[in-house]
């Protein structure tokens, strides 16, 4: 009988001392509790794709009131909110705003095409945008030089981490700016395209784009391992040809209509008018969810689903190097361990 | 004591250890207290629950149904729903 066909205990998966030592550590941060909240309707620039110029959140007037703000972020935290991502549509154009939220709730990341710094005393987690080379970016996001100045302004800067969003063209530019990243000591770690509804243009992934991600994914994991923030699961989730949705049954309040526990219960969606709607609310609003291999919907997604993956030590040990790997990227301080796998394992069905 | 009030002590025993909680034992944790609004857990706490009853009931608890479990009572029923169809 192999390993993964006896039927494992909890407790007996949890005696592996490497397993129970991760599984700890990562527990310690199982109190997070994220919402999320596009800061301002404006972009300094449009890219191909983009989810946060879809539907109708691009049309909700801004409120640039600090002190509005801050009175969201205190009710936020007393409804128990302790991590907040500010996103749509670039939030650095409104810094004044991100201070007010950072002085309330000091955890939390920041989404951002990285053209203009972010000053140092907002202390979040920064996801900078790439979207390929800098000849790629030209043509889909319409700026130039993105990488450079990307990496002129957040050099040596700690909250750093650049998310490369794979797209089907731009799969084998993807070794090249690893190799510049890890040139400049910066960190990075990889996202999917995921078309936002209605979405007909060529950056929706295909079964051998899927395919092509995965090898290149795996090798920078392999080149890169002090610049890469992945593991070798998140590859198998973000690249199997069924979505995440299909895959692990979202639980963001969009898909999920128990408000009893968990992401139902406790995640919105504001829009840049400090209203929500729980009808639209998940990490990517406006994302066609049979495509969503988004990595801040996996972040919660997958690391939901504890109880499927306790299967047996192997499985379950894949789950543990995702959410490692999710702390990471989203939590300023967190060291990613080495995983704990070095070779793919295919998720879960529900159960 | 009937079969549903000693399978309150265990789930009790379990959450009061997942939790680490202090001044409550098995025998004065209330049954009925909703477990999210008021003892204050959370959804990755009741996996691992949900993970410490499948090993000392050998049962499994379907994901979807985490949302209907709101009390040690309720689990306790749910436990003995699932035992007597095994």
């Amino acid at each position: 009988m192999s390993v993964a066909e006896k039927s494992w205990k909890f407790a007996d998966i949890l005696a592996s001392k490497e397993i129970s030592a991760r599984f700890e550590q990562v527990r310690r941060w199982f109190f997070l509790r994220e919402s999320t909240y596009d800061m301002t309707n404006r972009c300094n620039i449009r890219c191909e794709g983009c989810y946060y110029y879809h539907g109708d959140k691009q049309f909700a007037p801004e409120n640039g009131d600090p002190a509005a703000w801050q009175a969201l972020m205190a009710a936020e935290k007393a409804r128990g909110v302790t991590f907040v991502v500010l996103a749509g549509a670039e939030p650095a154009l409104v810094p004044e705003l991100c201070r007010e939220c950072y002085g309330v709730i000091p955890l939390g990341a920041i989404a951002t095409n990285g053209l203009k710094k972010i000053a140092k005393d907002i202390d979040y987690r920064l996801h900078i945008s790439v979207w390929g080379n800098d000849i790629t970016s030209r043509t889909l996001r319409g700026a130039a030089d993105m990488l450079k100045r990307q990496i002129e302004n957040y050099q040596n800067d700690a909250r750093a981490v650049f998310v490369y969003t794979f797209t089907p063209a731009n799969i084998a530019e993807a070794a090249r700016v690893a190799e510049t990243l890890t040139r400049h000591g910066l960190k990075m770690t990889f996202n999917m395209f995921s078309a936002p509804v209605g979405y007909t243009g060529p950056l929706r992934h295909n079964a051998a784009s899927l395919a092509a991600t995965a090898a290149m994914m795996r090798q920078l994991l392999r080149r890169f391992p002090e610049t890469v923030l992945f593991s070798h699961y998140n590859i198998a989730a973000h690249t199997n040809a069924q979505g995440l949705h299909e895959l692990f049954t979202c639980s963001y309040p969009r898909r999920n209509p128990s408000t009893a526990v968990g992401l139902g219960r406790s995640f919105r969606q504001y829009r840049a008018d400090l209203n929500w709607d729980r009808a639209a609310a998940c990490c990517v609003p406006d994302t066609d969810c049979t495509d969503c291999r988004h990595y801040a919907a996996g972040s919660a997604v997958v690391t939901a689903r504890m109880y499927r993956h306790a299967e047996n030590p192997q499985l379950f040990s894949a789950w543990l190097d995702y959410v490692d790997t999710y702390l990471a990227v989203w939590v300023k301080g967190y060291e990613k361990s080495a995983n704990l796998l070095d070779s793919l394992v295919k998720p879960p069905t529900a159960g | 004591m009937s079969a549903i009030e000693q399978t309150i002590i265990r789930v009790a025993t379990i959450i009061i250890n997942e939790l680490k909680l202090e001044d409550v034992t098995p025998e004065t944790f209330n049954p009925d207290l909703d477990l999210v609004d008021e003892v204050g857990i959370d959804s990755m706490d009741l996996a691992t629950i949900a993970l410490s009853i499948r090993d000392e009931f050998a049962i499994r608890i379907d994901e979807d149904d985490y949302p209907k479990l709101t009390t040690v009572r309720i689990i306790a029923e749910y436990i003995g729903d699932k035992l007597k169809e095994k």
